[in-house]
This record gives C-alpha cells, sequence and structure tokens, in this order.
C-alpha cells in the first residue's frame, strides 16, 4: 500500500470564488451547506443540485475533477444507504419475489444522494478555491483556537515527510523478508511487526516534535502571539456583495423547505 | 465508519458541532493548565500525523482486509490531546479522501473522539488498579481495554447516529438489528485492534517510555 493522496486540493483558477475574500467565503460556504443539510423535501433537491452545479461551473474548476473526487465517498454512501430502498417505507412501487422496492426508501435515498452531491462539492469547491494555509488562517481569524489552528498547520506540514518515512520503513520490512500474504489470516508475529513498524515510526515522530519546538522557541513562537491585521479595508463591495447573496440562497433555501413541508 | 455529507439531518451536524466545541473546550482547558502548553503542541501535531498515516495500515480479513481505526492508541499516548487530534485528522481525511465529510465533521469527531478520551481514562484507571501487577502486565492489559474498548464505543455510536439519522422510516426491530449486527460485526475487529495497542504500547514502553507520560 502506497501513500498516494493529493497534496493540496487548491486549483489556481481565474474565477470569483477564488479571488473571494476566504473569510467571507468561508461564511457564505457554510450558511449554504447548512442550509442544504436542512432540506428534507425531495422537491427542492433539483434546485439545490441546479444551485451547485452553477456555482461549480463559475469556479472554472474541470468537471473530471469532481467526478474524481466525488467517485470513492459515493461508492462509500451507495454501500451504506443502498438497502434502503427494499427495507423502508410501506408503499410497494415494485416487486419481485422477495424482493421489494419501496417508495420511501427510493426517496430517502433520492434525498441522500442529492445532499450529498450538494454538500460535497460546495466543501470542494472551497477547498479548491482556498490554498490550506490561507483557510486555516482564515478559520483562525474567525475564532478558531490557536492552540488547533497551529496543531493543524504543522500536522499538515510534516504529513507528507511522515508519508515517505512510512513507506521507506515499509519497503525496508519487506526487502528483509517480512512480508504478509493477503490471503493468509493475521498472525500475532505479524501483527507484532505491524506494531513495531507503528512503534518505530511514532518514535521517529515524537524526536523530530522536540526539534521542531527547539526551533520554535529559537524563532521565538509564543501561542499567545497574535496574527498580524489583515487589510480588511482595501476589499471592494463586491466581497460583502457576494456574502450577502449566498446568505440570502441559504435563507431562501431553508424557507423553501419549510414552505414546502406544510403544501 | 463515518458518516457522510447529506446522510443525516442537519439538527444531528449541528448538535455534532456543539459536541464537538464542547469537548475541545474541555480538552483545550486541560492542556492550558500545564506551565508551557506550546511544549505540547509540536509533539501531537507531528503524533496526530502519524496516527493519521499509521491508520492506513490495512489487516488482512481474507477475501478483504481492514484498516485499523487507532482511536484507542491515540487517546493512551495523547491524553486530552487525543480529540483535537482525532477533529484534525478527520478535517485531513475530509478534505483529502472525501471520506466523512464537512457538514458531518462535528458528529464524526464525536464518534471517534469521545472513545478516544475514554481510552485514555481506561488505560490510566487500569495501569491503577493493577498497580500491584508487574508493569508490563498491567500496562499490556490497560491497553487492550484501551484498545478494544474505544472500537466497540466508535461503532456503537457510528451505528445509532446513521440508523436514526436516516430518513425514510426504518422499523424499530429492523433498526435494533441493523444496530446489533454493525456492532457484533466488529467484534472480531475490536480484539485485533486491541492487541495491536497493547504491542504498540509494550514497544513504547521498552523503547521510549517518555511516549506515555503524557499531559493527564
Amino acid at each position: 500500500m502506497s501513500l498516494s493522496w493529493n497534496k493540496e486540493i487548491y486549483t489556481p483558477q481565474n474565477s470569483w470564488l477564488h479571488a473571494w475574500e476566504p473569510r467571507f467565503k468561508l461564511l457564505g460556504f457554510s450558511a449554504l451547506i447548512l442550509a442544504f443539510a436542512m432540506v428534507r423535501q425531495w422537491q427542492l433537491l433539483p434546485f439545490i443540485v441546479l444551485l451547485t452545479a452553477v456555482l461549480y461551473r463559475t469556479s472554472q474548476l474541470p468537471l473530471d475533477f469532481l467526478t474524481r473526487r466525488l467517485r470513492y465517498p459515493g461508492l462509500i454512501l451507495l454501500g451504506l444507504v443502498g438497502l434502503l430502498p427494499f427495507i423502508s417505507g410501506q408503499t410497494v412501487i415494485w416487486q419481485w419475489g422477495l424482493l421489494t422496492l419501496r417508495q420511501e426508501g427510493c426517496l430517502a435515498v433520492g434525498l441522500i444522494a442529492g445532499r450529498f452531491f450538494s454538500i460535497t462539492t460546495l466543501g470542494l469547491l472551497l477547498l479548491a478555491t482556498t490554498p490550506f494555509v490561507v483557510l486555516v488562517r482564515s478559520l483562525r481569524s474567525l475564532g478558531l483556537p490557536v492552540l488547533i489552528a497551529d496543531m493543524t498547520l504543522l500536522s499538515y506540514r510534516y504529513l507528507f515527510d511522515i508519508g515517505d518515512n512510512f513507506n521507506t520503513m515499509r519497503t525496508a520490512m519487506r526487502l528483509r523478508g517480512f512480508q504478509h500474504h493477503a490471503k493468509r489470516l493475521i498472525t500475532l508475529s505479524w501483527l507484532n511487526q505491524l506494531a513495531s513498524l507503528a512503534g518505530s515510526l511514532l518514535i521517529r515522530s515524537y524526536e523530530q516534535s522536540e526539534r521542531v519546538y527547539q526551533a520554535m522557541r529559537l524563532r521565538g513562537y509564543s501561542p499567545h502571539t497574535r496574527p498580524p491585521k489583515t487589510q480588511s479595508a482595501a476589499l471592494s463591495s463586491w466581497h460583502g456583495f457576494a456574502l450577502g447573496s449566498v446568505l440570502l440562497m441559504a435563507v431562501g433555501v431553508i424557507a423553501a423547505d419549510f414552505v414546502v413541508s406544510r403544501v | 465508519m463515518h458518516i457522510a455529507d447529506g446522510m443525516v439531518p442537519a439538527q444531528f451536524c449541528i448538535g455534532g458541532y456543539a459536541a464537538t466545541g464542547l469537548l475541545s473546550w474541555v480538552c483545550l482547558r486541560q492542556i492550558n493548565r500545564v506551565s508551557d502548553p506550546a511544549q505540547g503542541i509540536p509533539k501531537a501535531a507531528l503524533l496526530t500525523a502519524t496516527f493519521f498515516v499509521a491508520s492506513l495500515l490495512h489487516i488482512p480479513i481474507p477475501p478483504a482486509s481492514v484498516h485499523l481505526v487507532l482511536n484507542g492508541l491515540l487517546g493512551v499516548v495523547l491524553g486530552y490531546y487525543a480529540f483535537l487530534a482525532v477533529l484534525i485528522g478527520l478535517f485531513f481525511q475530509a478534505i483529502m479522501f472525501g471520506h466523512g465529510g464537512l457538514s458531518t465533521l462535528g458528529i464524526n469527531a464525536i464518534i471517534m473522539g469521545l472513545p478516544a478520551l475514554l481510552a485514555a481514562l481506561i488505560f490510566r484507571s487500569g495501569l491503577w488498579l493493577l498497580r500491584s501487577f508487574p508493569n508490563r502486565w498491567a500496562m499490556g492489559i490497560s491497553a487492550f481495554f484501551g484498545g478494544a474498548i474505544a472500537l466497540i464505543l466508535a461503532v456503537s455510536l457510528f451505528a445509532v447516529l446513521a440508523v436514526l439519522g436516516l430518513p425514510g422510516g426504518v422499523d424499530a426491530i429492523a433498526e435494533r438489528t441493523a444496530i446489533f449486527a454493525l456492532v457484533t460485526a466488529h467484534l472480531p475487529l475490536a480484539v485485533i485492534e486491541g492487541a495491536f495497542t497493547t504491542l504498540v504500547v509494550l514497544f513504547l514502553d521498552q523503547v521510549k517510555p517518555d511516549l506515555l507520560k503524557h499531559t493527564w
């Protein structure tokens, strides 16, 4: 097994979403994600999917980027809710022997799939249009505790180094004959080898963390140091207008869901 | 074992974020009690990254394979930092693999982080209760129960929240059966997770005992 994740999801483009002030974008997208999560009426699904598609289109991100990112979580979700149309609800719409397709279950899966697509795409849009470090700094300026923000940035900084270390150690193990065949049951000695690998990795990281701490202190680090103020005065009015529009959309979705549920 | 975006209603997501906020506040309060909280940041950050990488280890259970959760081991090694480490690890999983989700980050943090804190408590209590035993035995037994119970609790929380949160209405008997089946299916994994936690803790105790002396 190799660690082949994407180091940075951020994809540079010249869209308005890329240029939008990160704190405003965070607030706007959070409100929209919350509003989409609140949708309970299937009649609203086409609207939220269309809204998501329009936002994605304006981001200038390629379509295959979205399909690649949705494939894996989509399959997991399908595994979790795939049985619902056959076990949930009373209204039978199709039957073949013991296999019974029920209307309520189908609607539930449609609702989950619609919300999943919209929310996951919005999350992806947020991350693909904002560099990771800028995102964490924006979260910090919006009130994320310093300790969590610093832990996140440091973890992110060393994640890929540790991943490379891990792969090197595993290769070294394999070259020395420590290998387990996937078709055989796990044995205690194999588990012990894996535990030694994980333990060694933990010790290496721990020792590295002590060096990192010393270096941080030498550079005057303190968790009480306030980040430099950003020049919010230089922002043009369209950032605020965009935030207002997105917030209005979020309120509209929540209100529409309420109205449809009453009809 | 993560709840995906859109799977549960917004009330669950909001409740998850509220509970995560509260637990994070409690953990931060405890961490800030030590004289130099900054000292723990690099250690917790690098170990968070290491746990994230190590959790990708696959254990073959023919014909498939499973990956380790390691939330029990995380609790044993990191103490109060464990909950924050889980939160950050889940954030990385959501952005890198699309596993879990941003709207369900709070709820997933409770599913994985609460058992991690419990594992830390079980480990510390076990060491105290078994203080008349040889140290390695006490450590091994406490680590096993910490790792195994953390996984069982995480699976139970996931099963209950996922089944209750599904729209459409599944009858109560089917709900109970699904929860029971999911938890029972994970019992062998809990034994493996407990054994793995024990082996890692004994290895660390032998090679670098400082790693097990965290801020409690």
